[in-house]
């Protein structure tokens, strides 16, 4: 049995280089499903069993803060785990997405390693 | 503040971690100058207590490598995942350097960047602004990132 991920990112290719580091950090899954924003997101977890979610900050339409606090409204999502996965590092920010829900960050740049540490203990 | 060895830490940085790629860097340039010939160019605008824009320029053999790189496939043409590769450059680039700016007690906003592709194009702008480019050298070619700001008094 593996894990179903959720990538939230606006950029094709930062969704590619994610489940690619995935998969050479070990971690199983089942399906990787994929949203641009907060908006596509949303619409993902009301009809997919997802176990975990990296997300972006930085994208259109709906931010990644903004998702946060939309998924944690929905009794049916708000107790799936979020990673932020982003260039933000700073206090404000990642403390507000934590406040949100998100159980943690990954810094980009990062390397398969860097997502194995941080997710591993949260996968099945 | 030492903007140029900024950009070669936050580039190299990116380039060592996500693409396992060593670059030759070149000499910073302060002021005008240094302008390599670029197929595609990502920018992205910067806010907060300062206000510009970070530019990558590259050619595209260079483009094509770099998002080869990231897909661990061969990338033969400027399509769409070689602007959005370049632009995530640009995007991971800037997030490195807004770390350095709060080294300087400066606050920066990114903005999401875009990427333009064309044969003959100049970006200009910014009446003013300091501007800083590193060219970096790969096995394919030379890319310059730059760096253009004021920061608000």
């Amino acid at each position: 049995m593996g894990n179903n991920v959720l990538l939230v990112d606006d950029s094709s290719t930062m969704r590619k280089i994610v489940g690619r580091s995935l998969r050479q950090a070990g971690i199983e899954f089942d399906n990787i499903f994929e949203a641009a924003d907060g908006l596509q997101a949303l619409e993902v977890l009301e009809k997919e069993s997802v176990d975990i979610v990296l997300s972006d900050i930085n994208m259109p339409n709906m931010d990644g803060i903004a998702f946060l606090r939309e998924k944690a409204n929905r009794a049916n999502m708000k107790n799936i785990p979020v990673f932020m996965i982003s260039t933000e590092t700073g206090e404000d920010i990642i403390g507000e997405a934590k406040s949100l829900g998100a159980v943690g960050a990954i810094k980009k740049p990062f390397t398969p390693d860097m997502v194995n540490e941080v997710l591993g203990p949260f996968l099945k | 503040m030492n903007i140029g060895q900024d950009i070669i830490g936050a580039t190299t940085d990116v380039f060592s971690t996500m693409l396992m790629m060593d670059l030759v860097v070149g000499d910073p340039v302060d002021g005008a100058g240094g302008e390599v010939e670029s197929n595609i160019t990502a920018m992205l605008g910067l806010g907060g207590d300062i206000r510009g824009m970070l530019a990558v320029h590259c050619p595209a053999a260079v483009a094509m490598a770099i998002t080869g790189g990231f897909l661990g496939m061969d990338v033969d043409e400027l399509n769409e995942d070689v602007k959005d590769a370049i632009g995530e450059i640009a995007n991971m680039v800037a997030g490195n350097l807004k770390i350095a700016f709060a080294g300087y007690d400066l606050k920066i906003e990114l903005a999401i960047p875009t990427s333009i592709i064309g044969k003959s194009y100049r970006v200009g702008g910014m009446l003013g602004a300091r501007r800083v480019a590193v060219p970096f050298t790969l096995e394919q070619g030379t890319f310059l990132v730059e760096l253009k700001y004021i920061v608000n008094s």
